[in-house]
């Protein structure tokens, strides 16, 4: 075969690449992954859980920073939030609920109610606390929501109200559907896994109708210039909190997942190092672009999951990451969807446009500059709760 | 001939410092007025007052919302709501969303007009009004062949189009021209003086304008008023003001003239 052979095939592979891979064949393509993956063996399908977890938690957050330009060191506030709102409900509700529409089908009835109890919580919890946030700017607003976060953790370690069970944190039991033959255990790997990736999917599509709408539009524009904004008759401070509202929900749902999946609704959900889980996710995947924090996401989990086969190295693997970050800030301020669109680009030539969603280059340096600080510590409590 | 824009004894003071001293104006929609002075006179810190970003130490502005309507006060309005009455301004310093392109920078301010911000189910291009309205500011300011061009790739030119379209966008009754030729090259000033003459014409809003290049004073300028330290020193037609001994005095050591 010659080389002239082998560049006309390089270029024609990438014309069909250009032409032929539709945003609907993506699609297909993620749906037909997606439904692989439940077959897959059960360590493998619960990591991939994980991944859509933190993928959800990091998308929630990157909507505040990414788009609206707020760094929040203290989103596992939500994250927490809804993980305590489903574990409470189960634990505290559960007997009434079975009570009211029957032992068979209660534990599906309580799993969706404390959802969206999980959900209302959070949301009643971000009201108040971006309302006093969004007075702020960059550092200050980084301190006060890290503030928050860390008030609370004491709060329900304290547990003042005895809802919380301190330091153990809540256990979550999510139970078995029984309909006279047919039963589901809802925790089983394969039907949560199941559940988790319908929520996420669902999830991660309204955030992108968010962001393409003419609020995510307006959140962009705050991003570039919040004086001009204003400026042009927008109310900033109020914009930024509804953003901030609805960043905490979609953490929010993410917080609910989480409870599900480790068994436990426990107080370092809300500690800052699990809040700096979502920075760091979204930094390593490029917060400029819609899908860098899910991607992120994925290179976070299965690069500590591959490090963890290794005994002698897991010791060090918080080293691995200090060093992926300082590459990442130092190299490749885009986070690895930009580095992967350059790569397209010098391959394929500059066919496909921005790529998906992607937004420009604005917060990139100062997301890189943050996440480098925190980059050592940020892994020991997720590591805690991922057990 | 309405008053569109009036202020009375409006004072701003940092620390011992009188930036603006009991400034009194009243701004005519008839004219295109000009307000001139040499560096460090108060302009900025006069429109800061007017666009409500700076609270002044007293005294008071009244603005007029849209044809026929009532001077209103605007003293304490936040920044947004100065913008919302019908007061836009554009910047000596170019402030435009540099991240996003041409239409989009429009489309925000369409949108903030639209009232439809906090609208997050439909497509921020799905609203063909908006999208007509932004195709036709667009035109106006001669910007549709640069139209999805990421604003941080635009010539220097281009950006201070961009800065009046969007001021442009959420149709003032009043426009403030922070040096709308500040930076630029001959060539470009020539434009953007035709530009600002076309929109004078074929726009109902009244546009106020500092600038440092006389030149472009004397050619668009109906009423100049003269600030120094704080205060109005000449107030008139150019003819008059411009041949007025304290202001060619005001200005002597500055290379402004």
């Amino acid at each position: 075969m010659s080389a002239t052979d082998t560049g006309g095939r390089v270029s024609r592979f990438g014309s069909a690449v250009a032409e032929g891979w539709t945003r609907e064949r993506f699609g297909l393509l993620g749906a037909v992954a997606l439904v692989l993956v439940a077959f897959a063996p059960p360590f493998q399908v619960y990591l991939f859980t994980d991944f859509l977890v933190v993928a959800l938690f990091a998308l929630g957050f990157n909507l505040l920073y990414g788009y609206t330009g707020l760094l929040s060191f203290g989103h596992g506030l939500f994250y927490a939030g809804g993980a305590y709102g489903i574990a409470i409900v189960l634990r505290d509700l559960g007997p009434v609920i079975a009570d009211v529409v029957g032992a068979g089908i209660s534990p599906l009835v309580t799993f969706v109610l404390g959802g969206v109890v999980g959900l209302v919580l959070v949301v009643l919890v971000a009201v108040p606390v971006g309302w006093l946030s969004v007075r702020l700017e960059e550092i200050y607003f980084a301190l006060i929501t890290l503030a928050f976060g860390m008030l609370g953790y004491s709060l329900i370690i304290q547990d003042p109200a005895g809802l919380t069970n301190g330091t153990d944190g809540v256990i979550v039991l999510l139970g078995t559907v029984d309909l006279g033959g047919f039963s589901l255990r809802i925790g089983g790997r394969r039907i949560y896994y199941a559940i988790s990736a319908v929520t996420v999917v669902a999830a991660v599509y309204g955030v992108w109708r968010v962001v393409n709408s003419p609020f995510g539009t307006v959140c962009k524009a705050i991003r570039e210039s919040p004086d001009r904004a204003a400026a042009l008759g927008i109310d900033v401070g109020h914009h930024r909190w509804m953003t901030f509202i609805v960043s905490a929900a979609v953490v929010g749902i993410a917080g609910v997942l989480r409870a599900g999946l480790a068994s436990v609704a426990s107080p370092g959900l809300t500690h800052w190092s699990t809040s700096a889980i979502a920075v760091i996710a979204t930094v390593i995947g490029g917060a400029t672009y819609f899908y860098g924090p899910i991607v992120g996401a994925f290179i976070f989990l299965y690069i500590r999951w591959a490090i963890s086969r290794f005994p002698a190295l897991e010791a060090y693997w918080e080293l691995f990451f200090g060093a992926l970050l300082i590459a990442v800030v130092l190299f490749f301020k885009q986070g690895a969807v930009g580095g992967l669109l350059l790569l397209r680009d010098r391959l394929f030539g500059d066919g496909g446009g921005g790529g998906g969603g992607a937004l420009d280059d604005g917060q990139a340096s100062t997301a890189a500059d943050d996440g480098a600080e925190s980059g050592d510590d940020n892994v020991r409590a997720d590591r805690g709760d991922n057990s | 001939m309405t008053t569109v824009l009036k202020t009375e004894d409006l004072r701003k003071q940092f620390g011992q410092l009188t930036a603006v001293d009991d400034v009194s104006i009243e701004i005519d929609d008839d004219k295109i007025t000009s307000i001139i002075g040499p560096n460090g006179a108060g302009k900025t810190t006069f429109y800061n007052l007017l666009t409500g970003v700076l609270e002044p130490t007293s005294g008071s502005i009244w603005l007029r919302s849209g044809e026929g309507g009532e001077l209103a006060d605007v003293t304490d309005a936040e920044p947004h709501e100065v913008a919302q009455a019908g007061l836009s301004r554009s910047y000596q310093i170019t402030n435009i969303f540099e991240g996003l392109t041409v239409r989009e920078n429009v489309r925000v301010a369409r949108i903030s007009h639209d009232g439809s911000r906090l609208d997050f189910r439909s497509r921020a291009t799905g609203d063909e009004s908006v999208e007509a309205d932004v195709e036709e500011l667009l035109e106006l300011t001669g910007l549709t062949d640069i139209a999805d061009t990421p604003c941080d790739t635009l010539s220097h030119g281009e950006k201070r189009t961009v800065e009046i379209a969007l001021a442009l966008a959420i149709e003032p009754n009043v426009f403030l021209m922070d040096e709308p030729t500040a930076g630029m090259n001959p060539t470009e000033v020539t434009e953007i003086v035709s530009l600002i003459r076309d929109l004078d014409e074929d726009l109902d809003a009244t546009f106020v304008v500092t600038e440092h290049n006389m030149d472009v004073v004397t050619d668009i300028s109906d009423r100049i008023v003269v600030l120094a330290e704080g205060s109005i020193l000449a107030d008139g037609a150019p003819e008059d003001v411009l041949t007025d001994e304290r202001v060619t005095e005001a200005y002597l050591g500055s290379d402004s003239v």
